[in-house]
């Protein structure tokens, strides 16, 4: 999928989309199951950014999607976003590094770089990080991600986070050194947040965030 | 004795001290590495310190206080939303402030996970090298420098000023195997012991809104077994497996968690069976601050690798995970 796609897909959920455009990417979505994929699983990275659980995202969402490709005008008058959660910096490396973030609860400042994160475009990155151990599937479109599920995630991920860090601190002497990390954590995206703080964290996370793939 | 022959055993004594004083570190310096382990474990401390990651500055407070019930340390963020962790003999108390809750974790018996001795780890000295610095003036402290310089790229660096009397901590950097800083923690004051306030080991703020999260990891020891049922076949040089506990009710049940150290890094390695039989997954590394984690999924079972490492250390490991063939 191209940049300009994701761009337009980022857009149309902040509601900033021109009207033709909206039309055009809202019959490709009738079609693409790539797109479809891709626009689940902003839906998912946004209700791990509001801690919507259970609210957006269920098991039946890719149905749903199709069921609103047939009401166009409804999707057109959605409200917008005011959030700007998606800005196509990073495409959906944006998304995977929020995802994970959302799951570790960490400092998106904290987060950085090892190198491109092409193939988090094919959606199957974000969710195999958080914990393999877990209901997500690689295809995370096709009904098996669900924001109880990426609870359940990151609260795997945070015992196993804990229980190593409990660990390591008796390593080499080092104490509650090694058990700073899992404090420092900025919270701007929690459902509470205002959007402003959200677009600030991301653009800190952008900075330096990734998921990467061997 | 001939000329030559106290020639010849001089030379041979030369050359064995030269031998010697390359393979022990310099000047000491484990000494007071494991004058600071005790340091850190058996005194009381209390003081507010600073922790610089990239951008990122966060001002932090810890209490420390070892006694006759153990040792108590609460360890919280200064400005933000609640977020701290407490550890006590009871086990380990982590306040999430970004969505209101609390997760728990049981101590572990010492059995289990017991400390890993600087001067135990003889293969610390053939990964890292040890060097002493200079002095500096930290917190009102006279600190003195121990510089742990990685000899490859599959751990971190350290730099350590240390409490010219008790080898407290007082500042502490973190580099890669390149020299580059990626972590900073200084403390800005620091109280010793009679000074400590013990009232700061309770939390400011009733706890009673927090969401409770039990560890979703299992706890009990009953079903461990002596010899680990997995391994990394290979792993970077200097780290071994230090301790591990396996739980598992069947061969479709299976937790398992490896432990590897260099005698100064950790890194964990969690073996699960998949809930829902997951298809395959390559391996995905990501990270948080300095920790970096790698997981895959491989016929039906979650490898996860965690450590404060490199990158390239938790993968290699994560990788070169197997099942041990009966």
């Amino acid at each position: 999928m191209s940049k300009e796609t994701l761009e337009h897909l980022s857009s149309l959920m902040d509601g900033e989309i021109n009207k033709d455009t909206g039309r055009f990417l809202i019959r490709r979505l009738g079609s693409d199951t790539e797109m479809r994929a891709t626009w689940a699983r902003y839906h998912v990275v946004r209700d791990c950014l509001r801690h919507q659980e259970g609210s957006v995202m269920g098991s039946q969402f890719s149905s749903r999607v199709r069921q609103a490709i047939d009401k166009v005008e409804a999707i057109e008058t959605r409200p917008a976003f005011s959030a700007r959660w998606l800005r196509p910096v990073a495409g959906v490396a944006i998304a995977a590094s929020v995802a994970l973030m959302a799951i570790v609860t960490v400092d998106p400042g904290q987060i950085s770089v090892d190198g491109p994160a092409v193939d988090s475009l094919t959606g199957t990155q974000v969710e195999s990080f958080v914990s393999p151990n877990s209901t997500l599937s690689p295809v995370l479109a096709s009904q098996q991600a669900s924001t109880a599920g990426l609870t359940n995630n990151r609260e795997k991920m945070n015992s196993y986070l804990l229980r190593h860090y409990q660990i390591a601190g008796s390593t080499g002497g080092k104490g509650f050194v090694t058990l700073v990390p899992i404090v420092v954590t900025r919270t701007e995206v929690s459902n509470n947040e205002e959007d402003e703080q959200d677009r600030v964290g991301l653009e800190n996370l952008n900075d330096g965030s990734n998921t990467t793939r061997r | 004795m001939t000329v030559k022959a106290a020639k010849i055993m001089l030379a041979a004594t030369l050359l064995g001290l030269i031998q010697s004083l390359s393979a022990a570190p310099a000047d000491g310096a484990t000494d007071w590495l494991e004058r600071m382990s005790a340091a850190m474990n058996q005194m009381d401390y209390q003081g507010t310190f600073v922790y610089v990651q990239g951008d990122h500055v966060e001002t932090m407070r810890v209490t420390h206080v070892s006694d006759d019930s153990g040792v108590r340390e609460r360890l919280y963020s200064v400005s933000g939303k609640q977020r701290e962790i407490t550890r006590d003999s009871s086990g380990i108390r982590w306040i999430q402030g970004d969505d209101h809750s609390v997760m728990e974790d049981p101590a572990f018996g010492r059995s289990f996970f017991p400390e890993i001795s600087i001067e135990l780890s003889d293969t610390a000295a053939s990964v890292y090298r040890f060097k002493m610095g200079e002095s500096e003036r930290i917190a009102g402290h006279n600190g003195r420098q121990v510089r742990i310089i990685p000899l490859d790229r599959f751990r971190y660096g350290y730099s350590l000023w240390l409490e010219e009397q008790s080898a407290l901590l007082l500042k502490w950097e973190l580099t890669d195997s390149k020299h580059k800083r990626l972590a900073k923690l200084m403390f800005t004051d620091l109280r010793l012991g009679s000074e400590v306030d013990t009232s700061e080991l309770r939390s400011e703020n009733s706890v009673k809104e927090y969401r409770k999260l039990e560890s979703t990891l299992p706890s009990g020891g009953s079903l461990s077994h002596s010899n680990p049922k997995w391994q990394a076949s290979a792993l970077p040089a200097g780290y071994r497996l230090t301790s591990h506990r396996y739980l598992g009710t069947s061969e479709q049940e299976i937790y398992e968690h490896l432990v590897y150290s260099d005698g100064l890094a950790a890194v964990s390695v969690y073996v699960e069976s998949t809930e829902d039989g997951s298809l395959d997954q390559s391996g995905i590394t990501s990270k948080m601050g300095t920790t970096h984690a790698y997981s895959r999924v491989s016929n039906g079972v979650a490898i996860t690798v965690i450590g404060d490492v490199p990158a390239v250390t938790v993968q290699t490991i994560g990788d070169a995970v197997r099942p041990i063939k009966p």
